[in-house]
């Protein structure tokens, strides 16, 4: 409830600005105060209790490439729903037709992708 | 025009301070989440025949939450060697901020809600999408492996459950035709909670929502017992606090917004303030969420994200043709 005339949005972003003051406060006050006194041994990187061997960032095989991709694609697809389904009741059964074509057009390649997503050797 | 002292005095003495001060804002955000970590592990001990939580309070350990915290703000902070500094300390301090901004859109009552914004939905949805990223970064900056599995991890379950997560959203939208949290509330006023209609996408929302929660049974960037706590591995004490914070404060916003877009927010017989009303329902969906991590086996990532891509996706495809036939009827062929 905005009470002194502050619009919502000035508010909002004070409320964000108190949350970060807050915490960089709290954090302040956790690390400055005492007296840190890092050893190799306790700075090493955690490996299960064995000395760590190699670089932390290792490159990795990208198993799931295929579903990031569609997600790239499919994730935007889907906020375009948003807008169609917002005026739903005055855009009617008529409005639909191109939100539905479009629909059909995006969902036919998924299923392709899926199909080929599914097969190991094009991870 | 008043000088600013008085601007001041006038800014910090109004209901909207206190609001984001005292509840519902910082306060009861930071209470709230000591006490769910208490919760949750007294009703996982529960159900597992154990006694859990003991020996902090004369009742049933309830004060176990902020022993904890207390107990990890002393401890040494160490980053560990070759670690990105900035990013390191960076990412749970924003997952926190994103935590408490998402509780800011939440209405609690009529007149109590930090931000009343027209398009609260979608921006609970786009604030919430950005942990994946600070757990990758998070992850990658430890230069550490186990958190660089963790953080991969997340970026894959993020594909698999955030467009089913966004399309159960849309049943909601198109039957009430409003972004707006307190425009989806008004609805129900009206016509009844949106559970009765949209049944399965409440279920599809309360899924893919333990799943962007990274709780069990969809805690692959965490898991304990395979890459031992993946991207939390290296955070020291003080750090691990807020690393584990944002986990409650999301549980609690996502119970929150369920909540409001199923079960009707605030709504109920007047018999009781709306508030009880909005609490009661938010702590019954906290308690299935907790209840799903001790009775759910931990998914693989590949089957994750074959699920999400086939069965969720589809899943809330049907639902939204489910919403369309209530909207517009069943056309006449």
């Amino acid at each position: 409830m905005v009470s002194q005339g502050i619009p919502e949005e000035t508010g909002y972003i004070l409320f964000l600005f108190a949350a970060t003051l807050a915490l960089v406060i709290t954090l302040r006050l956790v690390i400055s105060p005492r007296d840190p006194k890092p050893t190799p041994e306790k700075r090493a990187p955690f490996e299960s209790g064995q000395i760590a061997t190699g670089p932390g960032r290792t490159r990795f095989i990208i198993q799931y490439y295929p579903y990031i991709l569609m997600f790239v694609v499919y994730d935007v697809i889907a906020m375009f729903l948003f807008a169609w389904a917002l005026d739903l009741r005055a855009l009617g059964a008529s409005g639909t037709i191109p939100v539905l074509t479009f629909m059909v057009v995006a969902l036919v390649p998924l299923a392709y992708a899926l199909h080929l997503a599914g097969q190991r050797e094009n991870w | 025009m008043p000088d600013p002292v008085t601007q001041i005095i006038q800014l910090v003495t109004s209901t909207y301070f206190l609001e984001i001060v005292l509840f519902p804002g910082l306060t009861s955000i930071a209470i709230l989440g000591a006490f769910f970590t208490w919760f949750e592990r007294k009703l996982t001990a529960r159900v597992q025949l154990r006694i859990g939580p003991l020996y902090s309070s004369p009742v049933g350990g309830i004060l176990q939450g902020f022993a904890d915290i207390i107990k990890l703000l002393f401890k040494e902070l160490i980053i560990p060697e070759g670690a990105d500094r900035f990013f390191f300390i960076m990412s749970p301090v924003t997952a926190l901020i994103i935590g408490a901004a998402l509780l800011g859109l939440i209405p609690f009552a009529p007149g109590i809600q930090i931000a009343n914004v027209e398009v609260g939905l979608p921006a609970f949805l786009a604030i919430v999408t950005l942990s994946p990223t600070l757990v990758l970064l998070a992850g990658w900056s430890a230069n550490s492996k186990f958190p660089f599995i963790g953080g991969l991890r997340a970026l894959f379950q993020q594909t698999a459950y955030e467009i089913p997560l966004w399309l159960s959203a849309l049943g909601v939208v198109m039957i009430t035709g409003t972004l707006s949290l307190t425009g989806i509330v008004q609805y129900q006023q009206n016509n009844g909670w949106l559970i009765i209609p949209q049944a399965l996408g409440a279920v599809l929302f309360i899924v893919t929502s333990t799943a962007e929660m990274e709780r069990l049974p969809f805690d692959l960037p965490e898991a304990e017992s395979e890459i031992m706590m993946g991207w939390q591995a290296e955070y020291p004490g003080p750090l691990f606090m807020l690393v584990q914070g944002p986990a409650f404060i999301k549980l609690y916003a996502f119970a929150a917004l369920f909540s409001t877009l199923y079960l009707g927010g605030y709504l109920g017989p007047a018999l009781i303030p709306p508030i009880v009303w909005f609490f009661a329902k938010t702590i019954v969906i906290i308690v299935a969420i907790m209840l799903f991590r001790s009775t759910f086996p931990r998914v693989r990532l590949d089957q994750l994200l074959r699920q999400g891509w086939t069965t969720l996706l589809t899943l809330s495809i049907v639902n939204i043709v489910i919403a369309y036939l209530i909207v517009v009827g069943v056309p006449a062929i």
